[in-house]
């Protein structure tokens, strides 16, 4: 079995051809964007003769080439299972092999596409424990049947719990593995989102910004080719007609933005559900693109609970994990494992997946003499703007002035959420920029902790304090602000490896 | 309680008195860069005829920042700079508006380099790099045989630290 050397499915080929068409949509619109531009359109390229036609003309040769080099690629794939590897050969002219142990596979990610979906089909990525190195093994399946996606976890579940590395002979292997495989495969169910958590979720999710500076963006790029001298008579006349319609207009416009921001998310995340087994969470979701992602648990680095000031008023959370990625891709890294919550549903599942993790300690607030740190350092920006505004555009820019109440609002608000606990082994901290962040930690995973203080707040004996974790190839800090000193001296004492420390304090609370 | 985390003791050891020198050095480069800059300024002054007084502004300029370039920064920085390797952990001071102490566990780090720059090896100093997974942290200026004992050591201490967690 191990010989048989196994190929993608077709639709590989035409799957690579729409990667590319994807990639040239960009060039393309330019091409013909210019020529819709130019005098007469594109009626004009056809009255031209074959100069006119020329763009067309690359285009299809373009096409054309894409659609063989899908083919050639996919001809060239090829993966085979040899001594507890994943041996991948493939690339287009230069030859490539990648040789992955098996041991060395941190997960399996699923992900079903479209063109995936009538044939029963599964794009796997493979990922491995990056160390940071980069060319580190990674490698991608671009289709294959769910058999060969459950074969090549067969092998590897194989291969890990082989005490000797090395091929066996092969009936007996097959058996040992039937058996230990099947108490492994016992996967439960967590959590599956409910279509009011979705629906909520859509609704007021911040994706509508991402929605809008994708236009932005988009029209930035087109920038020179908007005859802006046209537009802008008509712009003219378009404020005759008042400011009602011109409000009107961008109310129209950011609604369909938002309402393409809900789509989205909805289907991104339909029938989002959390399961687990031994040693690793998988998270289901998406309704044309499903995705499996798989996380082990041995990777998990932290856990931040966040809640924008809405969604914290009626009580929801988005919870992330931060993994120790292997990918250089950068996305995944950040998990998020509930993408909208109720507290109280999320409380017992967390409580069930990482059960030596205390959820709600109590916390160590900021002391109340702190609380002007959290504004006063804005005063080294607004005063300044304020000055000038109210000089240059003398009564009105006074208005300005109303911009200070919210801002030191925010920093009392700050001042009044910051806190941090130590709890046995874990640092949970809790700290708010304009949504409240809650971030829990084991010391285990602390990579380092930074006591910071500026020489006013050394006069008050104030520090603030920072966690940084690994997260993906970098690290994430966590900090909590102006807290008292001995806090900080508390959480020192606390992260020092040293036994002695740990035998004299013996169980912190 | 011990001691040593205590935020009022500070890591022992400091760096290179010649590190001060160099940050002196660096001081009158930055410094000598903006005079140039000054002086295309007072040329253009002299030329367009702008008021007199903007010379004694940009002789002003000058002087400040070279009394805080070369003087004061790097003095600070200098008296703040502190570090100390201990068996589980390392320890760092620094910072010039603000002071930042870091704590590094033994075990957490991945490897650590010297590096030496024209300008620090005329002073015969090296900077030595301690990375752990997520973080990177140096230590500015310190005489090369003595960054390179230090190097074998943390990487040794780093080698046989044990995870008490």
């Amino acid at each position: 079995m191990s010989d048989i050397r196994y190929k993608l499915h077709p639709v590989s080929a035409f799957i690579n051809f729409m990667k590319s068409l994807k990639e040239l949509i960009i060039p393309f619109i330019v091409i013909f964007g210019v020529n819709i531009f130019r005098d007469g359109g594109i009626s004009a390229m056809f009255s031209q003769g074959w100069i006119g036609l020329l763009p067309l003309l690359i285009g299809l040769v373009v096409i054309l080439f894409s659609l063989v080099i899908g083919i050639i690629k996919w001809k060239r794939f090829v993966y085979w299972f040899e001594d507890g590897e994943l041996r991948i050969e493939y690339g287009l002219f230069v030859k490539k092999k990648r040789y992955i142990p098996f041991e060395r596979i941190q997960s399996l990610n699923y992900t079903e596409g479209i063109f995936h979906r009538p044939f029963n089909l599964v794009k796997v990525r493979v990922e491995t424990a990056g160390s940071g190195k980069v060319g580190e093994a990674e490698a991608e399946l671009t289709a294959i049947n769910r058999e060969d996606a459950d074969r090549i976890e067969k092998e590897m579940e194989n291969a890990k719990h082989r005490v000797v590395p090395s091929m066996g002979p092969h009936e007996a292997v097959e058996e040992s593995v039937e058996e230990t495989n099947v108490p492994k495969k016992e996967l439960k169910t967590l959590y599956r989102m409910s279509m009011k958590e979705l629906l909520i979720l859509a609704t007021t999710s911040g994706g509508i910004g991402v929605v809008i500076s994708a236009v932005a963006v988009f029209l930035s790029q087109f920038s020179d080719l908007i005859p802006y001298e046209t537009i802008y008579e008509e712009v003219m006349l378009f404020l005759r007609f008042g400011y009602l319609i011109v409000a009107l207009a961008i109310f129209a416009g950011l609604l369909i933005a938002w309402i393409i921001s809900v789509i989205l998310t909805l289907l991104a995340n339909y029938q989002f559900t959390i399961q687990v087994d031994d040693d690793h969470i998988y998270i289901t979701r998406g309704l044309l693109e499903k995705k499996k992602i798989s996380v082990p648990f041995k990777r998990i680095q932290g856990i931040k609970v966040s809640r924008n000031p809405l969604r914290e008023l009626f009580g929801y959370a988005v919870v992330t994990v931060e993994s120790a990625g292997g990918s250089m891709g950068g996305k995944d890294e950040k998990i998020r494992l509930f993408p909208l919550v109720k507290t109280a549903r999320m409380l017992p599942i967390l409580t069930e997946l990482f059960p030596d993790m205390e959820f709600q300690p109590a916390l160590t607030k900021a002391p109340k003499r702190s609380v002007h740190f959290y504004y006063r350092l804005d005063f080294l920006w607004m005063l300044p703007v304020i000055g000038l505004l109210s000089y240059f555009f003398f009564p009105y820019g006074l208005l300005s002035l109303l911009i200070v109440p919210p801002v030191i609002l925010i920093g009392i608000w700050q001042h009044r959420t910051t806190g941090y606990a130590l709890t046995g082994r874990q640092l949970t901290m809790e700290f708010r920029g304009f949504s409240k962040h809650t971030f829990f930690v084991w010391k285990k995973r602390v990579q380092a902790v930074n006591v910071l203080q500026t020489y006013f707040q050394r006069k008050r004996d104030l520090a603030s304090i920072q966690a940084t974790i690994k997260s993906g190839m970098l690290g994430y800090s966590a900090r909590i602000n102006y807290m008292e000193k001995d806090d900080a001296t508390r959480i020192l004492d606390w992260y020092h490896p040293s036994p002695i420390s740990a035998k004299q304090k013996g169980q912190p609370e | 309680m011990n001691g040593e985390s205590d935020m009022n003791d500070q890591p022992k050891n400091r760096i290179s008195r010649k590190g001060l020198t160099v940050w002196r050095l660096y001081g009158i480069i930055e410094t000598a860069v903006l005079a140039l800059l000054a002086g295309g300024a007072a040329a253009l002054t002299y030329f367009f005829e702008w008021p007199v007084w903007l010379y004694a502004v940009y002789g002003g300029v000058i002087l400040l920042f070279a009394f805080l370039l070369i003087y004061l920064f790097p003095k600070i920085r200098w008296q703040r700079w502190r570090y100390e390797v201990r068996e589980q952990e390392i320890e760092l001071q620094h910072g010039l508006f603000i002071v930042t102490r870091t704590l590094v566990p033994m075990v957490r780090v991945q490897h650590v380099d010297t590096e030496q720059g024209p300008i620090l090896r005329r002073y015969d100093l090296a900077e030595i790099s301690i990375s752990t997974a997520a973080t990177t942290h140096t230590i500015p200026a310190l005489i090369t045989a003595e960054a390179d004992e230090l190097r074998g050591m943390i990487s040794a201490l780093a080698r046989v630290a044990e995870d008490d967690v």
